[in-house]
């Protein structure tokens, strides 16, 4: 069963991202060309013989809560302990951290070809991962020395605790405790919930990241610590101490990914949770974010994994589904005829047509931003501070396209399907109910549309969007030389004009402090500057594919076609919304619903 | 202990197969090629055998430039060294030649070959090379454990298993569940890039047999569904079209 292209992933990585280049770089020495191919076809394998087989049956047999424990699908044992031993985990880490320095790039290619054979899988390898990279980043020697290597060999699971019931969106608004004791660690307390992946029967311990708030810290987000909080404690030899009561509480029963736990977590309830502080007290939430960026750009590439594979779900349908006959000329069709297959109708190619430009213009951006990490990663200076600001301003939106349009699209696949689509025997339900997530956590879209025209179109005086404008430049005039791409070089041109219109529109708003009517349509602001991100992607596509051979050149340009007709057509709507003063939102009164 | 593992570079068994220059030749146009299957059983059996009792594993394929990648792909999952030789592996008799000349001052205590290859599905260069060097030959080996000296294998036969004792050195022709194929991880591929891969020429000798022509089996014809109340024509179907009883 296809779930991905392998041949549109290569050509992305080499061709549209250049690989090649970012391989030159002394930090990414130990890899060459041929040893990227053949990491993609190992996780390829794995995927196809360890993961695919299972995503079916993972949302069938949910994991469940069963005497204070988790129990997930009897299949992620061998998964993770396969993951740990292919060096997955921690991969993008430094060498001297116990990683591989492989680039971001390819660990986003690797991880997107698991998630759209079975996105229940990696939300515990990048959990672990992320907690393993805040751990090295910013946690004592001590600290790395005694956790890390067993995170990353997946024997510990590692998971992120910022959640609470009054504290959602609003970070700031967390309770959960942390009093210093005498040795230097501190006692924790609270409740969090919404925990992912923070228990089940394939791990010997847990290494929590809690945010949590020192006595006497100051309100607001600028008192927020990070602890680390072990379930087990560990002695100085490694071995596993005393229980550190934290204590699962119950898992949620979810709509979706349902082979991912969700748990309820209590720390300091039934006894005393030690936790470590890790870097500086009040600093927390400026770590947590840190790793929340690769985090997001992570749940982006998720959604475009599940979008993926719902895809070729609902492609293989329409190859096979005869259904309604073709009209003659005269206009009648001809009963006698044998019955046509649905692939063969419009409105069907344009359900898959509309799926492939945006799994693979997603995939484009995210692989774009991990691109940009990279090169932050190998560069100096000005150069570095770039790409640092390119990656700020591109990851809400690697975040939110991917999730919203996504979903969009499995819901085509599934509507491909007809009837079927909407019985259980057919895997397109679970997609749809699975990828709806996407948009809700690291973030949910609300968040991420004010992140990104609250903050990251404004930061350092628009340095970030003038950059982003640049690259956005570049690529129309490479594209303008170019018969086939020319007329939507111009129009690309035209979508980054209406965003500039908009801003213009908006800014006297937030001059004004009318920051209400400012940030009020940031949710539409979202939807016209990421399409035009997208059909950015999509011009980057159509320019490599001129060098393909003609089918798969073909199937590129057409795609892309498909893009700006039907997609870039609606920036000018969208602008029209944006600039629209009438406020129908802001002077909708509670009382009116 | 020294064990040599023989490899076919092969398509993947998903692949389109055409043919061109007058149906004489394989058109490898959009292939993807692979370890042969039951080679890659071999090698993970290798794999296995060295993990347990050390040595050291070498690959060994007749092939031109463009196997290196698969080449590569088993030193990924274990070998320690490989050896190309240089020339295209036009048939069976030249391809065991070649591995012979390679074994025969080789000192290796175990030649493990794939029962066939799945491109031609020959099957006969095991039996070829214990012939050339006058050691035992078995195939198709199912489990293979060493003791010592001596080895302890089965074997599918027709109908049921044989149980056998022999002694090193000897060739054997692998298949599942010998061992579960290994999926190579990222050290493995990164340390690839530096094993030791020996490109030797050929020997001497010339390929005995030349391909006239290729053909494929005719394309499948449609399914007919024939409901469960009417056996009648089922029976004539089976009868009078497909003429089987
Ligand atoms: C399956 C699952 C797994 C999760 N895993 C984890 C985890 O591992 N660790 C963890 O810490 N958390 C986790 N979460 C929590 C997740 O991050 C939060 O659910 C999410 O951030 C939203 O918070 P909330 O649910 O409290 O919604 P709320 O914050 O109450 O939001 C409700 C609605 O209001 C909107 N809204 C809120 N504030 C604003 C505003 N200022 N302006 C405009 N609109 C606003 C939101 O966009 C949303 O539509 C998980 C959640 C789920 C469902
Ligand atoms: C593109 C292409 C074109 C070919 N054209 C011809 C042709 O024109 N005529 C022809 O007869 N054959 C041709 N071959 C087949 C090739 O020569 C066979 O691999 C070889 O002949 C062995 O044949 P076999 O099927 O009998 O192998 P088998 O006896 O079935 O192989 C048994 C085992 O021997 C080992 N082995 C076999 N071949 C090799 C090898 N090359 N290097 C290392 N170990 C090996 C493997 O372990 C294999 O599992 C071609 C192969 C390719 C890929």
């Amino acid at each position: 069963m296809k779930y991905y292209d392998p041949q549109t992933l290569a050509f992305l990585l080499n061709d549209v991202h250049k690989l090649e280049d970012l391989l030159k770089k002394e930090r990414f020495a130990g890899f060459d060309k041929q040893s990227i191919d053949l990491l993609l076809d190992a996780v390829k394998d794995f995927s196809d013989s360890s993961l695919y087989p299972f995503v079916k049956e993972m949302d069938e047999k949910p994991c469940f809560f069963k005497d204070g424990k988790v129990i997930v699908h009897d299949q992620f044992g061998p998964i993770f302990q396969k993951a740990g031993e292919m060096e997955l985990i921690g991969a993008f880490m430094d060498e001297k951290d116990g990683g591989m320095q492989l680039p971001l790039l390819v660990f986003n290619a690797l991880y997107f070809i698991m998630e759209a054979a079975n996105n229940h899988v990696t939300g515990y390898l990048g959990l672990t991962a992320g907690a393993a990279n805040l751990i090295v980043n910013f946690g004592t020697e001590e600290l790395k020395k005694k956790y890390v290597s067993k995170m990353l060999e997946m024997k510990w699971g590692g998971t992120m605790c910022l959640t609470e019931p009054q504290a959602g969106s609003s970070l700031s608004d967390i309770t959960s405790s942390a009093k210093p004791t005498d040795d230097g660690t501190y006692s924790i307390k609270g409740q969090k919930i919404f925990i992912s992946a923070s228990d089940h029967q394939f791990s010997d311990n847990f290494i929590h990241l809690v945010l949590a708030r020192v006595d006497g810290a100051p309100a607001g987000t600028k008192g927020v610590s990070l602890f680390l909080v072990p379930q087990y404690r560990v002695n100085a030899d490694g071995s596993l101490g005393d229980y550190n009561h934290v204590d699962v509480v119950g898992e949620f029963e979810k709509l979706g990914q349902r082979g991912y736990c969700t748990n309820h977590m209590a720390f300091g309830d039934s006894g005393e949770s030690i936790g470590y502080l890790v870097g500086e007290e009040n600093k927390g939430l400026t770590y947590m974010f840190q790793m929340m960026n690769e985090a997001r750009i992570a749940s982006g590439r998720m959604g475009t994994g599940i979008a993926s594979a719902a895809y070729y779900a609902s492609l293989q349908y329409a190859k096979e589904r005869p259904q309604g006959r073709k009209r003659q000329s005269s206009g009648k069709k001809d009963p006698s005829e044998e019955q046509t297959l649905i692939i063969n109708h419009p409105d069907v190619k344009r359900m898959l047509l509309h799926q492939k430009a945006i799994v693979e213009g997603s995939l484009s951006l995210v692989l774009e931003c991990a691109r940009y990490v990279d090169m932050q990663m190998v560069s100096e200076g000005e150069e570095k501070n770039n790409y640092h600001l390119l990656t700020e301003i591109l990851t809400p939106i690697a975040k939110t396209y991917p999730s919203e349009a996504g979903k969009e699209a499995v819901d085509l696949g599934l509507q491909v399907l007809g009837g079927y689509g909407y019985m259980m025997d057919f895997i397109l339900q679970q997609y749809l109910r699975d990828i709806r997530i996407i948009s809700i956590y690291e973030g949910t879209t609300g968040i991420q549309s004010l992140d990104l025209l609250g903050r990251k179109v404004t930061m350092m005086e628009g340095a970030a969007l003038k950059l982003l404008a640049g690259e956005i430049e570049s690529t129309i005039k490479m594209a303008m030389s170019k018969n086939e791409l020319k007329s939507h070089a111009m129009s690309l041109g035209e979508g980054a004009k209406l965003i500039e219109t908009c801003l213009a529109h908006l800014m006297p708003h937030a001059m004004k402090g009318n920051h209400e009517r400012y940030l009020a349509d940031a949710t539409i602001f979202m939807d016209l500057f990421s399409t035009v991100v997208i059909g950015w992607q999509w011009l980057k596509i159509g320019i490599a594919s001129l060098d393909q051979d003609a089918a798969f050149k073909q199937s590129k340009l057409h795609t892309m076609d498909y893009f700006y007709k039907y997609e870039m057509s609606r920036c000018k709507g969208l602008q029209k919304t944006i600039c629209d003063d009438s406020e129908i939102t802001i002077k909708m009164e509670a009382e009116m619903f | 202990m020294k064990i040599l593992v023989c490899i076919t570079h092969v398509p993947d068994t998903t692949s389109r197969i055409a043919f061109t220059d007058g149906d004489t030749k394989f058109d490898k146009n959009g292939v993807q090629f692979i370890i042969g299957p039951y080679d890659d059983y071999a090698l993970a059996r290798a794999v296995e055998l060295k993990e347990q009792s050390g040595g050291s594993i070498t690959v060994l394929n007749v092939g031109e430039a463009e196997t290196e990648p698969t080449i590569r792909k088993a030193l990924a999952i274990g070998a320690d060294d490989a050896i190309r030789i240089n020339a295209f592996p036009e048939d069976a008799l030249f391809v065991a030649k070649q591995i012979a000349a390679v074994a025969k001052d080789g000192g290796f205590d175990l030649i493990l070959m794939g029962r066939e290859s799945i491109d031609f599905n020959g099957g006969q260069v095991h039996g070829m090379v214990g012939e050339l060097l006058g050691i035992p030959s078995v195939s198709p080996v199912m489990t293979l454990d060493i003791d010592g000296d001596t080895a302890k294998i089965s074997r599918e036969i027709e109908g049921g298993k044989e149980y056998m004792e022999l002694p090193l050195p000897f060739v054997a022709g692998c298949q599942e569940p010998i061992a579960e194929w290994k999926i190579p991880n990222m050290r493995g591929i990164m340390s690839a890039r530096t094993k030791p891969l020996e490109v030797k020429d050929p020997t001497g000798d010339a390929p005995k047999t030349k391909v006239s022509k290729f053909e494929l089996p005719p394309a499948k014809g449609d399914v007919k569904l024939v409901d469960p109340d009417n056996m009648d024509e089922l029976v004539n179907l089976l009868k009078n079209e497909a003429k089987v009883i």
